[in-house]
């Protein structure tokens, strides 16, 4: 399965992330993530910091299983995607330029909503040796916007 | 189970973070460990070792909860950009109840904002057992913004001037003002509930360009309406999308069938582009008597401690209103029917709808309700009987006014009234007349007409 072009361009819109597991033992956990964006061979690629997100990567370790909130603030549009067979390895400074793209992109769409510049600097503070990837095959996308559809499935692409 | 969480925290202490400025995620997983993370549209705190969460829809991360009792909620400051990670352990869902009202009112004045109040409906408040909270490490953390007062200190000085009031008139006088000298509030509306027609009535307004005493806006509208309805504050703190807030309204007021005289005459005093919104009840004795509304044009400019502050200034302005009552009328030795200013021109063609005892001077809407019947009786007495002065005492036992019980202020209805016959510089005036009288003051002919509808 792959994302849909409308999902790829989604990645670059100026989304917020949240990323989440679940340990062995039933614990929910969720971070921010910073960047995410589709690899050549359809995996997707999610980045988040080893300081913030370090239970997201044990219980990701442990499980595997992974899912992905993109949400746009200027409609509230959301989606999530969810995967059984992620891996996490380290991405440090091969990811600086997208993560950079991704904060730029985000910033500008909280900046309509009256967030000066600077309050998105507060959550994008990993240095190049805390950046980690999460990738993983979306196995299936739900929509999360909010109303009566929310948690409805989303069709993904035949890859 | 401690309140202090790690890192010291406390539920009280995060509670900001519970605005909705940034929107809370919940993280959950179903039996079998497949994680499902979304937004949520509002959280709540309840007491130092539990949250609510609002439920609108049943969807994947309530199933995951019922099924495992598990998740995980994070929280964001809208000023600081520090953040929190909750574990929580479900314990139930409340569909009534101050929890629940006060979530359901939030929820309406956060809906109205995104056209979805239509939409959103709360089911029910999740009540979690908070199990852990720790900060989200490798923030920076922006500085704290300032406050604009010392809050704590001008609430004081604004109470104690309070208490200090006489009447009604000076009490209203001064809280207005003082929430612009001493609050740094510029924009304040304080409207009153009339449960005779299920209503909101503008009694003053302060920093807008008009009045707007007299207006009305149904129970239930917007969030002023809707922090009467529910008896709780209600603040929305970032962009709002007034032409969506308009819509709403205007289909609510589509709902409720033809606008009323007031609606149609009246303009409401609303900043065009407010960014900040803080609705607080007047409540006293048990009872919602109204509601103070402050706007702001700046984002996020009402906070918690205003909502804190606000609360105990309006409880303290409703306990006074409800008990100042009309004085006991000096004596008088006798009725004086004399002195009657020199009426001149065409006359004054008053007419009431009995519907709603709703006034009109000549073609112009003046008021309705109770403040229509007191006007009604008060222009009726002195063509019978030319008696110009009249005791508040007897208006409150007169039955054709048919106030509701003795919390419906009389002296409130007064006030508005004299406030909406000077506001249009009308023929009739009401003045006072000493303590606990009043005195009309004509300066054209009547001609009162009774129109049954």
């Amino acid at each position: 399965m792959a994302l849909t072009p409308d999902m790829v361009k989604m990645l670059a819109a100026g989304v917020a992330h949240q990323v989440a597991g679940c340990t062995s033992g039933g614990r929910p956990v969720v971070c921010r993530g910073m960047a995410a964006q589709l690899e050549p061979d359809g995996r997707l690629v999610v980045v988040i910091s080893s300081e913030s997100g370090f239970e997201v990567i044990a219980a990701v370790r442990e499980t595997r299983n992974v899912a992905l909130n993109m949400t746009l603030p200027e409609n509230y549009q959301s989606m999530s995607l969810l995967g059984s067979d992620a891996e996490v390895s380290f991405a440090g400074s091969a990811f600086r330029e997208l993560v950079t793209a991704r904060h730029a992109a985000f910033r500008e769409q909280l900046n309509a909503y009256g967030f000066p510049p600077e309050y998105t600097g507060a959550w994008y503070t990993a240095t190049d040796d805390q950046l980690m990837a999460i990738r993983f095959t979306p196995t299936s996308a739900r929509n999360q916007t909010p109303g009566p559809g929310a948690g409805s499935a989303l069709a993904l692409k035949t890859s | 189970m401690s309140a202090v969480f790690e890192d010291g925290l406390s539920l009280f202490a995060v509670r900001r973070m519970m605005e909705g400025v940034v929107p809370p995620s919940l993280a959950t997983a179903s039996a079998d460990r497949v994680p499902n993370v979304s937004y949520l549209s509002l959280a709540e705190y309840v007491d130092p070792l539990h949250v609510a969460l609002s439920y609108q829809f049943f969807n994947r991360s309530r199933e995951n909860v019922l099924a495992t009792k598990r998740a995980s909620l994070t929280l964001d400051d809208p000023y600081t950009g520090a953040g929190v990670v909750l574990q929580l352990e479900y314990e139930r869902t409340d569909t009534e109840g101050p929890v629940f009202e006060r979530l359901r009112a939030k929820l309406m004045g956060v809906a109205s904002h995104v056209g979805m109040d239509k939409v959103f409906h709360l089911r029910g408040a999740d009540i979690y057992r908070v199990l852990e909270m720790r900060r989200v490490p490798g923030r920076k953390e922006l500085p704290a913004t300032q406050p604009r007062v010392d809050l704590p200190t001008n609430s004081r000085l604004l109470s104690e001037r309070m208490a200090n009031c006489g009447d009604l008139a000076d009490l209203l006088d001064t809280l207005l003002c003082g929430l612009g000298e001493l609050l740094r509030i510029d924009f304040a509306m304080l409207w009153l509930f009339d449960a005779s027609q299920a209503a909101l009535t503008l009694l003053a307004s302060r920093g807008y360009e008009v009045d707007g005493a007299g207006a009305e806006i149904s129970v239930g509208e917007g969030i002023v309406g809707t922090a009467v309805r529910e008896g709780v504050p209600i603040r929305v703190g970032h962009m709002m999308n007034m032409a969506t807030y308009a819509r709403a309204a205007l289909e609510s007021v589509d709902a409720l069938g033809p606008a009323s005289p007031a609606k149609a005459a009246i303009a409401l005093p609303w900043l065009k582009e407010p960014r900040s919104q803080l609705a607080v009840p007047l409540r006293a004795r048990g009872r919602v008597l109204g509601a103070l509304l402050v706007e702001s044009k700046h984002d996020q400019f009402f906070g918690y401690d205003d909502e804190d502050a606000l609360m105990m200034l309006c409880g303290q302005f409703a306990v006074a209103m409800s008990l100042m009552q009309p004085a006991e009328p000096e004596a008088v030795a006798a009725p004086p029917k004399s002195a009657q200013p020199a009426q001149s021109g065409s006359a004054l063609r008053l007419r009431r709808f009995t519907r709603d005892n709703s006034i009109f001077l000549d073609d112009q809407y003046l008021i309705r309700g109770v403040a229509g019947a007191i006007l009604w009786k008060l222009v009726g007495e002195f063509l019978r009987s030319g008696r110009r002065e009249f005791s508040n005492r007897e208006l409150r036992l007169a039955p054709e006014l048919r106030l509701p019980d003795v919390q419906d202020n009389l002296e409130v209805r007064l006030l508005l009234l004299q406030r909406r016959l000077a506001e249009q510089n009308a023929a009739i005036q009401l003045e006072k007349a000493g303590r606990g009288r009043m005195r009309l003051v004509m300066s054209r002919p009547i001609d009162l007409h009774c129109e049954n509808s």
